[in-house]
């Protein structure tokens, strides 16, 4: 590799035959079902975290609107307590840690490295089976009759309810399975599989965004793998350890528990990072401001998410040096983040903003994320958590960071690669109409649940004292319109599959190597081997020609 | 899906007025995020709105920044470049990282201090101990001097309160919105919360910490009274033997939704969690407590339990209501199956037992 | 251009009995298949040391908090099975060695020969298991009938922990160590019947001549595995047998 090899070309597509691509390249339910192609891979994953998306809302809309009367609109106590762990459970362990790595990761980061696939195809197929097995024993649990733990399972009451808890427990360990071996495939691809000429500072962040989320997926998700076999054997033989009666200690279960699952928000958050990382500079035709902090945050975010779990904990009786480390340490890991956003909105400042879907749902981001990241820091403060703990601030600080930020972010990656991933482009106009919906429908769910929330209005409730009736009804009403704005989305982007415009080569006028390959790209990715010969997102190598020749 | 309806047919919750039926709101304070302050926790609040305005502050800041170049920067022509490549700027940089890293340092110094405030129990406080024990789903507290009550408890104005949490099954947690006082109430543990109410009145009372079916319905009254108010003992006013049968009826009633029975036991004669107290329609395996026989007496219903294994029928009487209540394990009547472990005991004295048992017999009206 | 024109990379057989070793078609090199498979088994590695990472957490915090109890259940422990037990996978570490060793000279039938050896060490680790569970069973301390049987709120007693000699009256929690000890060596259990497992697949592909100097890494990571079994035993050993 010299520094006299052009770089590749972007290639134009003749119009006359079908060119061969991953998804026409080989036909049948089982070139599908036993694909080793990540992109094939990527695109079933799709479809399944695209459906349990879609249970976790349909869940979610269901507690909004039992919570519009005081009493309780729909349920008795007991089926609400089942239906909010079920969302709860649905939403975090099916779709929010697998989706991004999953979907848009499997299908992008192959192609962002120059390589032909995933460092160990097989076990990327693993993945995925066991993902799909995941849900199967949560569709099992719900039909032996639902659990009613919440989705943190704390002891001892998951211990003594009566409840499919060991089966979804079962269905968790394999899901962290799934989530393992995708982390580790994501390490040694980018280890080992990178182009030439393609250095770690050459790397799209999205990549050192997965890179990082990889990291912790693989050193955390072991511990909640024991924890939840713990909490079976329990049920099973009764160890002792979390069970009072027998000795044991509930706050023990805490910190296992959380010991993986602070880890695991990151895991959730850091792809989102890396997805507005590249969508905003792409989306500027600006260079990323600050891209090695950037980077390098990622990395710092992830090593310091270890050791702030028990600021889920303030209120459990720790001792003072406990509470003073993990206090210090959350507002600490706040400052990598806070450069992240700030180096974001750099990088639009005085670029060349193009206001298309993709960008409308990253600017949706940066505002949303703002205020899910800074009520955040309200809640490191030792003694106001005492008072927000476990109350519905909490519940509108998590929910602006998983769905305003998370979700969100992940709409905007599906927007974004969606002609890369399927050469068609959606209806632009619908696109837009759909985001301004969400971001609005989203807002107005969760900012009264902030006001509420400080106001006392304790979380996991399926009745409330009736001066937080307006809040709440206020909240449900968002909720419908946060929802007709997704079955929008999800109308629109189906349809582009059957009706859609042909997507350009290089739709976005993107420069990393995801873009240097054809739409959509051919089974092997690359037509040549790349060779990377300059900095990550130089605009000066855009070729405007073709880019002229695309758009007419 | 079944299992769904059948589990729970009609949460008894439903049929009667909730516990904060005749509760008050409190009064929300000047910037209309909090709970009038009731404490001495002052602190809270002014960290609370500090940090609140220093968001403000960065929210408005990025989002005008983000939306004014989105407007006066996009892209009108499809080949249009970035006015700057800039990628750097080294003292905005610094800038942005110290000065947030300055302000949540005294963000955490601040929070830390008030947290050792609230969690460091004065001596004051320590002469005035109260006990609140947890269960699921309803607490009952007992008074530095050993009375009791139940879903409904009195403090002193301007007097420091000691309180030690115990649960008697799973976690709870003791929430007062209006003094800013939250600890996770651990079964197996006593832990120690601490405040000294500022302002007389009613206040809420919750249980924070998820603990099943009627989680959101294990309220209780907070009163903050004077002290001459407070001496004469408002909670233990339980009607005398020769009280009028209403007087000792209604108490009885109180006691079925202060110390929990409420939660499992209705009085409608619908299957439930727990037996029901009123028979059920006919055909209904729901015996009653109590039912009135061919002379209009009132008499025990029978029933069939489990004792240690061997399955016996007996007669509701007094002494085997006494039982079950403190000994729950020991005679269980077949919900199923035999199920052990279901019902946390109560701790009832006599007086209080015996008003509860008049309201029992007086829902044997067939 | 279709996938039809990528030639394979094949590492050649270094004598009839052997065959070739075709690399995967996403990879350049046979260096870099090697390095990824390599490093990918490693961080496997990690994460089942992370996995036994919290059973040893638990069992420290109870130790901490019943310092009694674990002694008085350690001592009820027989020290010299662990001893040959210990001993026993030591041996077959050693084998495994030598059986990645044969693999890499290209000797087929000493491969076969080391790595039979090493599932027998595993098979007889198991016997001795077998016996130290059977001794438990009949002095009521673990009742593996009763295992599942529930607990019994009343009266405060765990059916399987029904302690015929009455060792453990002394110590409160008595079961707590024997449930902990059981968890422990039971999923280590686990980990060296899958780890014959692999062995025996390994076997089997030796005697197809698929291993041999030129390609042997399926050889070597089963051996890192099962080295990684060794270590994780010789930690609860001394935890679990010799503190007391």
């Amino acid at each position: 590799m010299t520094t006299n090899t052009p770089p590749v070309d972007v290639q134009v597509a003749e119009p006359a035959a079908p060119r061969e691509d991953y998804l026409n390249c080989s036909k049948g339910i089982m070139s599908w079902l036993g694909t080793l192609d990540h992109k094939r891979i990527g695109l079933m994953y799709l479809i399944g975290v695209g459906i349990a998306f879609l249970c976790g809302g349909a869940f979610a809309l269901l507690v909004r609107l039992h919570l519009w009367d005081p009493e309780g609109l729909l349920f008795t106590n007991q089926q609400y307590n089942q239906i909010f762990t079920l969302h709860g459970a649905f939403m975090v362990f099916l779709f929010v840690i697998p989706a991004i790595p999953g979907s848009l990761g499997n299908m992008v980061l192959p192609l962002m490295v120059g390589a032909k696939d995933v460092a160990l195809p097989r076990l990327n197929l693993l993945s995925f089976y066991l993902w799909v097995t995941g849900a199967l024993f949560a569709a099992l649990a719900i039909i032996l009759g639902g659990f009613d733990t919440g989705w943190t399972f704390y002891a001892p009451y998951s211990l003594y309810t009566d409840q499919a808890v060991i089966t979804i427990g079962l269905g968790i360990f394999v899901l962290g399975f799934s989530s393992i071996f995708t982390g580790l495939n994501f390490i040694v691809t980018v280890h080992k599989l990178r182009a030439p000429g393609l250095t770690w500072f050459r790397l799209p962040l999205f990549v050192w965004a997965l890179y990082a989320t990889s990291l912790l997926q693989v050193l955390a998700t072991p511990v909640l793998g024991i924890t939840v076999l713990l909490v079976a054997f329990e049920r099973l033989y009764h160890i002792g350890i979390f069970d009072p009666r027998l000795g044991g200690d509930p706050v023990l279960f805490e910190h296992f528990f959380w010991f993986y699952s602070h880890p695991a928000v990151y895991i959730m958050v850091l792809p989102a990072f890396g997805i507005i990382s590249d969508l905003v500079t792409v989306h500027s035709r600006k260079p990323l401001f600050g891209y090695k902090l950037i980077a390098f945050s990622s990395l710092a975010i992830a090593i310091i998410s270890f050791l702030v779990w028990g600021h889920h904990m303030f209120t459990s009786g720790q001792s003072t040096y406990a509470m003073f480390a993990f206090s210090f340490l959350t507002f600490f890991v706040a400052i990598p983040t806070a450069i992240k956003e700030f180096s974001w909105v750099a990088t639009v400042w005085r670029g060349s903003v193009a206001l298309n879907s993709p960008m409308l749902y990253t600017l949706a981001f940066l505002i949303i994320f703002a205020i899910g990241g800074l009520t955040g820091v309200i809640l490191g403060a030792l003694n106001v958590d005492l008072h927000l703990h476990d109350t519905y601030f909490v519940v509108a600080h998590f929910h602006y960071v998983m769905m305003g930020s998370i979700a969100l972010a992940f709409f905007a990656g599906l927007h974004h690669w969606w002609p890369k991933m399927f050469g068609k482009m959606y209806n632009e106009f619908l696109a837009k109409i759909a985001c301004v919906t969400i971001f609005i429908g989203f807002n107005a769910t969760f900012l009264p649940q902030f006001i509420m929330g400080s106001r006392g209005m304790p979380r996991r409730y399926a009745t409330y004292v009736p001066e937080y009736a307006p809040y709440h009804q206020a909240s449900t009403i968002g909720a419908v319109v946060l929802g007709s704005g997704v079955a929008l989305m999800v109308v629109y982007l189906i349809a582009s599959l059957f009706t859609g415009k042909k997507a350009k080569e290089n739709q976005w006028g993107g420069v990393t190597l995801d873009w240097r390959c054809p739409t959509p790209p051919p089974h092997l990715n690359f037509d040549d081997e790349p060779k990377v010969v300059h900095e990550v997102y130089d605009y000066s190598t855009l070729d405007y020609e073709s880019l002229r020749r695309d758009a007419t | 899906m079944i299992t769904y309806l059948i589990q729970d047919p009609q949460g008894a919750s439903k049929e009667e007025a909730p516990p904060w039926a005749d509760s008050p709101a409190p009064e929300i304070d000047a910037y209309g995020q909090l709970p009038k302050l009731a404490s001495t926790f002052d602190h809270v609040d002014g960290l609370f709105y500090f940090t609140y305005a220093v968001c403000i502050f960065f929210f408005v800041i990025i989002t005008g920044v983000l939306l004014y170049s989105a407007v006066a920067h996009r892209r009108k022509t499809w080949d249009q470049k970035p006015i700057s490549n800039f990628t750097h700027n080294t003292p905005l940089e610094v800038i942005w990282t110290i000065i947030p890293l300055i302000i949540v340092m005294v963000m955490f110094a601040w929070g830390f201090k008030g947290a050792l405030d609230m969690t460091t129990v004065p001596q004051a406080a320590k002469q005035n101990t109260y006990k609140a024990s947890a269960k699921q789903w309803a607490w009952t507290f007992t008074y530095p001097d050993g009375t009791e009550s139940y879903s409904e408890v009195w403090f002193e104005v301007n007097k420091p309160v000691h309180v030690i949490t115990e649960s008697q099954d799973v976690l709870h947690a003791f929430y007062l919105p209006s003094m800013r006082v939250k600890r996770d109430v651990v079964p197996g543990r006593f832990q120690s919360v601490w405040f000294e109410p500022t302002m007389k009145g009613d206040f809420h009372l919750f249980c924070a910490e998820y603990c099943g079916k009627s989680h959101s319905r294990m309220y209780s009254k907070v009163h903050v009274v004077d002290s001459a108010t407070f001496a004469s003992q408002p909670w233990n006013q339980v009607p005398e033997d020769d009280a009028p049968i209403e007087d000792r009826i209604a108490y009885g009633k109180q006691l079925w939704k202060g110390a929990g029975c409420y939660a499992c036991h209705n009085i409608t004669g619908i299957e439930n969690t727990g037996p029901s107290w009123k028979a059920g329609p006919e055909g209904s395996p729901e015996m009653g407590l109590f039912t009135k026989n061919a002379d209009g007496e009132i008499v025990g219903t029978q029933r069939e339990v489990s004792e240690n294994g061997e399955v016996t029928t007996i007669t509701v009487d007094e002494d085997y209501i006494k039982e079950s209540i403190a000994y729950p394990a020991k005679k269980i009547v077949w919900r199923g199956r035999y199920k052990v472990g279901g019902m946390p005991a109560a701790n009832l004295s006599d007086d209080k037992l015996s008003c509860l048992i008049d309201f029992m017999k007086s829902l044997a009206d067939n | 251009m279709s996938h039809d024109d990528h030639h394979a990379v094949t590492i050649p057989a270094p004598g009839p009995e052997f065959v070739d070793h075709e690399v995967a078609h996403h990879f350049n090199t046979p260096v870099q298949e090697f390095q990824a498979l390599k490093l990918g088994f490693w961080l496997f590695l990690a994460t089942e040391i992370l996995l036994f990472g919290g059973l040893f957490a638990a069992y420290f915090y109870y130790h901490e908090m019943y310092p009694e109890t674990f002694v008085l259940g350690g001592k009820q422990l027989d020290w010299k099975l662990g001893a040959l037990n210990t001993s026993v996978l030591l041996l077959s570490s050693w084998t495994m060695v030598m059986g990645v060793r044969s693999a890499q000279t290209s000797q087929k039938k000493k491969t076969l020969i080391y790595l039979g050896i090493t599932v027998l060490g595993a098979v007889i680790f198991m016997c001795i298991k077998y016996m130290e569970y059977s001794a438990k069973n009949e002095h009521g301390l673990i009742e593996f009938g009763h295992l599942f049987d529930g607990y019994n709120e009343a009266t405060g007693q765990l059916p399987w922990f029904t302690d015929h000699d009455n060792v453990m009256a002394s110590v409160p929690h008595g079961h707590m160590f024997f449930a902990i000890y059981l968890t422990m060596t039971a999923i280590h259990g686990i980990h060296v019947i899958i780890g014959a497992g692999l062995i025996i697949w390994i076997m089997f592909g030796t005697a197809k001549g698929r291993f041999h100097a030129g390609y042997f890494l399926p050889v070597d990571l089963v051996g890192l595995y099962w080295h990684l079994v060794d270590l994780i035993w010789i930690f609860l050993f001394p935890l679990l047998y010799l503190v007391p």
